[in-house]
């Protein structure tokens, strides 16, 4: 039954209060542990495609007649456009348009950071167009840029308002510790660079466009389109197959869609913008650079009495305000909190979502400053983070739909135990060491999201849904899901996504949410599918009757079931948690530094695919170890222009940088959070990666690492001041 | 443009020639603007490839070096800690050893020095990657840790025109000729004589496992009593180390690099003294 | 001429074009993918004579004479089914690229430790980190 009703919808952090016609999550939750389908481990539905080349991507895309589009983005931090001429452009050999600022809203004559666009030129092949770039008549004034995060603050140079939040007493906090510690942790900028560039192939059919994109986010994409160029929704159609990653960056249409419908209005034909992998390293977002001035006091016994901390995040020109104050927030029972939050507006590319955008960076400056504090008051690490922990919300005293980071702490300690035997490998030049950090998260989605689920008289289904799988292996979760509802074997069950027109509304795959969101929809729909058939069965007078043996009677007729994600437990809050224990080794001569094991324990409620799971929590890992240690966005100091833009230049981990890693989920069933009681996974084991390395690394050396990446150059610093600190000789 | 494949170097147009081996910088450098060229002659079957004695053809890939156990170690390593599995199947060794600078001004092409302009950006700028030695001019790093290998072992190049030092196929970069390599145009690398030493090393520090330049890389040959250190990633060409790194002319953000090398070279130095 | 799995397709015009352009846009082999273009990320990965060979920065004619084996030439391969069922990819887009890398691989050497895979495969780059379980992959591939 629809009820209309406000809610709030959380996505990466944010929160936005809506209206929302849900249907009633009627179903119980299945019991725990693995059913016939759901909870088993699954290979990807789509694996062959992909791994064979055969999935095509948007990059792969080639329609009739489409043409190609170089962009003209500006070479500088702050400019303005003083003199531009298309004409010879577009007299060069197969150019078919070019636009410039005013042409559409996405080009622009006054560029406030390297990258904005200002022209484009579509021509037959890429190379025509490049040509016409060229031959694009150009002149700019370059405008001082405003490059320091501190300073855009002290000028008020601010994207949004300051963000101050506060709980309790802080002064009277601090006043009761026996210890306070504090320090300035800085974090860099990290570009996502998924290995399909942001692209769309954009055609107009009729009076109507369709948009071929590389998206996370299709029916948001069509929102979009349909705004921004005046349509009704319904004349957009938005279609992503198959997409190369995206981690946070390809959840909006951005610049190129737009320029592509605009290049495509005016030359009657298809035409594809994609993104060089220069341009995806300059102007496809980024996890914005933070400051954080943090501090932490505790009475002798660990129980931590206040915290504070100043967060500057370097947002760039536009964006917006990453939590990176969340963790101080949310992971602890301290009930004596204040933060104040700065997005500073600067001449650089827009900050993007990032993989749990604020919580990494805020987790790393928290949880190193969190160990540090367990070193002064001399106190395990482990049972620091237990004797704080939380058992309703801190900020508000909700109780948690569902918390086991007690269970993962427990599960996490013959992890920890193995510090005593790591450390004993330590030698004069390679040091071993050991380090945690706990992790907190989002990841509860919430509605609206809609599948159907349609069945056949050969007994197979096709959930029908208008999502898209941006690589975590959620269309096979669904197709479980639905298998498990109906009772049928997975492999009559097809997962049909990837096109607005052909299905209902999907949520966005970001902010861990789509199994959340889309799979309580599926199963939903499933099981009205399910509930038609009985009643035939009923009317037939055989109800225990296979599923097979019912359906074989509709011939040509199909049985259509609808579902839709019922609302979030109201009164609760809804987090994911866990843990990680990383075991490093650091050759305290050359600065060099190993990973050598991470173990990651995780609470992300239900787990419906135990293989794909697994996958996204070493990805995340992986990640997490790229943003710790090796990659860093660069720009000259003087101009703020990119110098890190090509994948030499910008890190990426190989296969070679990965350690042991050994991964548990808790797999306990949100017993509130709708009917299957699952949370999203996409982010929480990126979260405490940076933090658990570097306390590692303090564990190893005793060297207070509070910069990322931990470049050799950091870490030789961080060694020297251990040296200096401790009056010790120089090491060589 | 046009690919020619010719049937012997003497068939090599005397000028516009730019010629193709592996093409792991040549062509990315055409494609990005770097290099500009109408002609590219592909010399890949017109220069030796195989070993003959201590001689190695130019034209032997990286990875058929990786894996000789003719080869010195330090030549060897060298090999294997370069690049990735595919570039070192594509490249050959007179194409390492002409490599271009990765400084990120010079690659985006900046207006710099090498570009015949009259500033050295990365002085002033962004230079963790960069040299701390030779740098007063120009401040960038050679990232060849085989010119490394090959300096400490104290190679000879044998040309189509002539036959000498492989540290004379470098030279630092001035006002009056900003080039770094000294082939004359149409002139070919065919040989490389690698004396065999009686001990040799190569140690490189990376950013990551494996697959990037070099931070520093150190070669380190002895031969009898005497032992030869050369450096990559340390100047804008292969460094021979023939004083003490206390000499070394970091800029504020290459001193680390210093530090690294100190201690490579020791341990460089006492490998080869114990073998 | 061009040999591309056994098949033989005309040079295209411009001696400038890439092997992968020709593979991609002349022949719609779009198995291959261009990732970055220059040379750094591995995904273009084809075999040239059996050797692991990065198509964005190759040009066309100098393949001339070549097997050029692409992830279309290798669809039955027991390596891609080692890949699905070890769950050793994600978004997919790098994984043609592995998959080839990793055939050369296991040709050369059928039971390749640890050390030897890594060493193999770093040219590959995942963004989504799928590498624990290409390894895995690989390891596993005769099973």
């Amino acid at each position: 039954m629809a009820r209309l009703i406000r809610t709030e919808k959380e996505v990466e952090g944010r929160y936005e209060e809506v209206w929302l016609v849900v249907d009633e999550d009627a179903l119980d939750q299945w019991p725990a542990g693995p059913g016939d389908v759901v909870g088993r481990p699954t290979q990807r539905v789509d694996g062959f495609e992909r791994a064979r080349g055969e999935a095509v991507y948007t990059a792969d895309l080639y329609l009739n007649g489409m043409l190609h589009t170089a962009v003209l983005r500006s070479p500088h931090a702050h400019a303005r456009v003083t003199r531009i001429d298309l004409s010879r452009a577009l007299a060069l050999p197969g150019v078919h348009a070019a636009i410039g600022p005013g042409d559409c809203e996405q080009l622009t004559d006054l560029p406030s950071y390297q990258g904005a666009a200002i022209a484009a030129v579509c021509a037959d092949t890429y190379a025509q167009a490049r040509a016409g770039l060229r031959a694009v008549e150009l002149e700019l004034e370059v405008l001082e840029p405003l490059l320091d995060a501190d300073e855009a603050v002290g000028r008020g140079q601010l994207l949004g308002e300051q963000r101050s939040r506060e709980r309790g007493d802080v002064e009277r906090g601090f006043e009761e510790a026996d210890v306070v510690v504090e320090g300035e942790f800085r974090t860099q900028v990290v570009l996502h660079n998924s290995m399909e560039t942001h692209q769309a192939v954009v055609q107009w059919v009729g009076d109507g466009i369709e948009v071929h994109i590389s998206t996370q986010y299709i029916w948001g994409i069509r929102d979009q389109v349909a705004t921004g160029l005046g349509l009704p929704p319904d004349k957009v159609r938005v279609i992503c197959n198959y997409m190369g990653g995206g981690f946070g960056s390809k959840n909006g249409a951005d610049d190129y869609t737009f320029i592509a419908a605009e290049l495509a209005k005016r030359t009657g034909r298809p035409v594809k913008c994609a993104l060089t992998r220069r341009e995806e390293n300059i102007a496809a977002g980024n996890r914005n650079a933070t400051i954080q001035r943090l501090r932490i006091g505790a009475r002798s016994d660990g129980t931590i009495t206040a915290m504070s901390g100043e967060y500057v995040n370097a947002v760039g020109w536009g964006g917006w305000v990453a939590g990176t104050d969340g963790p101080m927030h949310l992971l602890y029972a301290c009930p004596n909190v204040r933060t104040v939050l700065h997005g500073a507006k600067l001449n650089l590319p827009p900050m993007k979502a990032f993989r749990a955008p604020g919580f990494v960076e805020g987790t790393f400056g928290l949880e190193a400053l969190l160990d540090e504090l367990a070193t002064k008051l001399e106190l395990d690490p482990l049972e620091l983070r237990r004797h704080n922990h939380a058992e309703h919300d801190p900020v508000d005293g909700r109780p948690f739909s569902s918390k086991n980071l007690l269970e993962c702490y427990r599960r996490a300690e013959p992890h920890w135990e193995r510090r005593h035997e790591v450390r004993a490998r330590s030698t004069d030049t390679v040091k071993h060491g050991v380090g945690m950090a706990s992790q907190v998260w989002y990841g509860g989605g919430g509605p609206p999201s809609y599948a159907w689920v349609r069945v056949g008289s050969d007994g197979r289904a096709t959930v029908v849904t208008a999502m898209q799988d941006i690589g975590t292996g959620s269309k096979t979760a669904m197709a479980q899901i639905a298998a498990e509802e109906l009772g049928i074997p997975l492999e009559h069950v097809t997962v049909s996504l990837g096109d607005s027109a052909r299905g209902p509304y999907a949520s966005i795959s970001a902010g861990s949410s789509t199994i959340p969101s889309m799979g309580p929809a599926v199963r939903a729909a499933a099981a009205d599918a399910r509930r038609q058939i009985d009643e035939i069965a009923e009317q037939k007078g055989t109800p225990d009757a296979p599923l097979e043996e019912i359906v074989a009677l509709l011939e040509d007729a199909q049985i259509l079931g609808k579902g839709a994600r019922g609302p979030n437990p109201t009164g609760m809050q809804v987090l994911t948690f866990g843990v990680q224990v990383a075991e490093v080794a650091v050759d305290v001569e050359t600065g060099e530094v190993w990973v050598v094991r991470l173990a990651a324990v995780h609470d992300v409620g239900r787990v419906i695919n135990p293989l794909g799971a697994s996958s996204q929590v070493e990805g995340g890992i992986i990640q997490g170890i790229g943003h710790t240690l090796s990659e860093q966005r660069l720009t000259d100091p003087r101009t703020g222009r990119i110098l890190t833009t090509t994948l030499d230049a910008y890190k990426l981990p190989t296969i070679a940088d990965v350690p042991e890693i050994v991964s548990e989920l808790i797999d306990a069933p949100d017993a509130h959070l709708t009917n299957l009681g699952s949370k999203g996974l996409g982010e929480p084991p990126i979260v405490p990666t940076a933090a658990a390395i570097a306390n590692a690394i303090r564990d190893a050396t005793g060297a207070d690492v509070r910069e990322l990446p931990i470049s050799r150059e950091e870490m030789l610093r961080a060694l020297r001041e251990t040296r200096e600190r401790r009056g010790a000789p120089a090491a060589v | 443009m046009e690919l020619l494949r010719p049937s012997s170097l003497e068939e090599i147009p005397a000028s516009n020639s730019l010629l193709l081996a592996g093409g792991t910088e040549v062509v990315p450098q055409l494609r990005s603007g770097l290099l500009q060229a109408e002609r590219l002659v592909d010399v890949r079957g017109l220069v030796p490839q195989g070993i003959d004695g201590t001689r190695i053809g130019a034209g032997a890939t990286l990875a058929e070096l990786e894996i000789d156990p003719q080869i010195p170690e330090a030549l060897r390593e060298s090999c294997r800690l370069a690049a990735s599995p595919q570039l070192r199947n594509m490249s050959t060794l007179a194409g390492n050893l002409l490599q271009s600078t990765r400084c990120w001004y010079w690659r985006l092409r900046w207006p710099c020095r090498l570009h015949g302009g009259d500033e050295c950006f990365a002085r002033d700028g962004e230079h963790r990657e960069h040299a701390f030695f030779g740098n007063g001019y120009c401040a960038s790093a050679h990232p060849s840790d085989v010119a490394a290998a090959l300096l400490a072992l104290d190679a000879t190049i044998e040309t189509t025109a002539r036959t000498f030092p492989l540290a004379d196929l470098y030279r630092l970069p001035t006002e009056d000729d900003r080039r770094s390599t000294t082939l004359a145009p149409g002139e070919v690398m065919l040989w490389i004589d690698v004396p065999e030493p009686d001990a040799s090393v190569y140690l490189k520090a990376m950013e990551r496992k494996l697959f990037g330049f070099p931070i520093v890389g150190v070669a380190a040959v002895r031969t009898g009593n005497a032992t030869r250190v050369a450096l990559a990633g340390a100047a804008p060409v292969p460094w021979l180390l023939d004083g003490p790194l206390d000499d070394a002319t970091p800029l504020p953000g290459t001193a680390y690099k210093v530090e690294i090398a100190r201690v490579l070279v020791r341990r460089a130095v006492d490998a080869v003294a114990s073998r | 001429m061009l040999e591309v799995n056994g098949h033989a397709y005309e040079l295209p015009a411009d001696a400038g074009t890439t092997l992968a352009e020709a593979l991609r846009d002349d022949f719609h082999l779009t198995g291959t993918k261009v990732a970055c273009a220059e040379g750094h990320c591995g995904a273009c990965t084809v075999l040239v004579d059996g050797a692991p060979t990065l198509s964005c920065i190759t040009l066309a004619h100098a393949v001339d004479g070549a097997h050029v084996t692409t992830i279309e030439g290798l669809r039955d391969h027991p390596m891609v089914a080692s890949f699905v069922r070890a769950d050793a990819l994600q978004c997919g887009f790098c994984t043609p690229g592995q998959i080839v890398s990793a055939v050369a691989l296991v040709d050369a050497t059928p039971a390749p430790t640890q050390q030897q895979i890594r060493h193999a495969m770093a040219g590959n780059l995942c963004r989504c980190g799928a590498y624990p379980k290409i390894e895995e992959a690989i390891r596993t591939w005769r099973d």
